[in-house]
């Protein structure tokens, strides 16, 4: 029943929207933003920046219920994760201090948030991809993921993404992971649940074969529960990056310089080891190269 | 293509197999609400009350994963229509119900007062009124059915939403595909609507 209502509060969390988060809390966000720069150049009238600067606070589309990358802790109201971080911390950057808003986004709304001006930022595991630069401008990326799979302990027959040919694979729904499988297999029958800890419990209970989903996220659930079972390494990269309205180069310039900027100084590699280096073994990778 | 055609079909499949069983179960829901024995009204409104005062999501989600930790496992198909048919059973059993009660005490009164037995009653006075006039309230369950099938794709159906949300993660364009995916769910929805006009003409 544990994990039942685990689930069944994760959805209601994600269900809920909004979530304002303007009062920053918790030390790990804090040690952060002590070394976290402010710009200080100039600023062209009417730019996303003003915009930005005027309101005093950035609007984040982004999610709730992703662990180590934006995950709203229910007890204390505080986002954390790697992405929520980077938003604070470009929050402070453009604004001087972490004052952020968090949009719930979902696969569906992000173009229509940047296009319209809801939000100025996505900041969602968004996969650069050609089809998806046609609607959105990216700056980055500021991460390179890669989608692995999990199985039960014990079963034998999958080693490698082909193996998962006309298997029942269990993903996230909306998550890179389906066009992943897509890819690698495409005779494996593909089943989504709406949060991880569902497709865990999924897997657990039979429901697939095997669990395709962002390695971070893998070896955090593998790592509180022992029946899970990682199986070789990413088979796909997915390179993250910053979501913004369409066309506005200056502001897309203006992150990418940030991100330049953070991974420089070491503070993106402090980002990581507080969120995702908790659960994934080893230094820090080097950030990836900022395209343009 | 095929997916889309997939979570169509699944969606269609999803909405008149659940409407069905619905429409099964209500009756029996509403037949235990109207018999005059305690106990079996006491059942009946017990079952009205729990199903329709829970929200279709959690019913969704304690029957995914709740079932099997029991030792209870259907296909995900199957289990998102039992949880849809019984959680619409509850509003279709008040349908029924409502209507049985809109015939006018009277006419039963009458019917006895002419010597027809309770079976003839129903059948020959109570039921031919009472069918015309829920038609419509069922119409209005049937088309909220059809929505609220969209639900099961979030415990892993590929119904026609699941499927739409899977081509425009590469597709990127939500207007369109989700514009496409409502004008499925308005001609279904429509169907339902001309089918119950008639009937009801049928019935009147």
């Amino acid at each position: 029943m544990g994990r039942l209502f685990v689930a069944a509060v994760l959805l209601f969390v994600a269900g809920c929207s909004g979530g304002s988060d303007a009062v920053p809390g918790g030390s790990k966000i804090d040690t952060l933003l002590a070394k976290a720069p402010v710009y200080t150049g100039q600023v062209t009238p009417g730019s996303a920046v003003d915009r930005i600067k005027k309101r005093g606070k950035l609007l984040i589309g982004g999610s709730q219920d992703a662990p180590l990358l934006s995950q709203l802790d229910p007890i204390s109201g505080e986002l954390t994760g790697f992405d929520a971080y980077l938003g604070k911390l470009l929050a402070q950057y453009i604004v001087g201090k972490p004052s952020t808003e968090l949009l719930s986004a979902t696969s569906e709304t992000r173009e229509p948030l940047l296009a319209n001006g809801t939000v100025d930022v996505i900041l969602q595991t968004y996969t650069i991809t050609p089809a998806r630069e046609e609607r959105v401008s990216f700056a980055g990326p500021y991460y390179e993921s890669g989608q692995a799979i999990a199985v039960r302990k014990g079963t034998s027959g999958i080693a490698k993404p082909a193996d998962l040919a006309g298997k029942t694979v269990i993903v996230g729904a909306n998550t890179p992971g389906v066009k992943a499988v897509r890819d690698a297999a495409p005779t494996a029958k593909i089943v989504e649940f709406g949060s991880d800890p569902e497709c865990v419990t999924a897997l657990k209970q039979s429901r697939g074969d095997a669990y395709v989903q962002d390695q971070a996220i893998l070896v955090a659930d593998a790592s509180k529960d022992s029946e899970l079972q990682l199986v070789g390494e990413p088979f796909t990269e997915d390179p993250y990056g910053i979501g913004i309205k369409h066309g506005d180069a200056e502001f897309t310039k203006f992150v990418n310089d940030w991100l330049r900027e953070i991974g420089k100084s070491g503070l993106w590699q402090d980002v990581w080891k507080q969120t995702i280096g908790t659960v994934v073994t080893g230094d820090a990778p080097a950030p990836p190269a900022i395209a343009s | 293509m095929s997916l889309v055609l997939e979570g169509f079909l699944n969606t269609v499949a999803l909405t008149l197999l659940s409407f069905a069983g619905a429409l099964l179960a209500g009756l029996l829901v509403a037949v235990l609400r109207i018999v005059p024995v305690p106990l079996l009204r006491g059942v009946g409104a017990v079952y009205v009350e729990v199903w329709r005062n829970i929200p279709l999501l959690a019913w969704l989600v304690l029957f995914v994963f709740g079932l099997p930790e029991v030792g209870v496992k259907m296909p995900l198909f199957w289990t998102a229509f039992t949880a849809i048919a019984l959680y619409e059973a509850a509003f279709v059993a008040e349908a029924l119900r409502s209507g049985v009660n809109s015939v006018a005490a009277g006419q039963g009164e009458a019917a006895r007062a002419l010597g027809l037995s309770f079976r003839q009653t129903l059948r020959h006075v109570i039921l031919p009124q009472a069918a015309r006039r829920v038609v419509q309230p069922l119409a209005n369950i049937a088309i909220a059915l059809t929505m609220a099938t969209a639900l099961a794709g979030v415990v892993g159906v590929v119904d026609m939403t699941r499927a739409a949300q899977r081509i425009n993660l590469e597709l990127a364009q939500p207007l369109l595909v989700f514009t496409g995916v409502g004008l499925c769910y308005l001609v279904m929805a429509a169907g339902i609507g001309f089918g119950a006009r008639v009937l009801e003409r049928r019935l009147a």
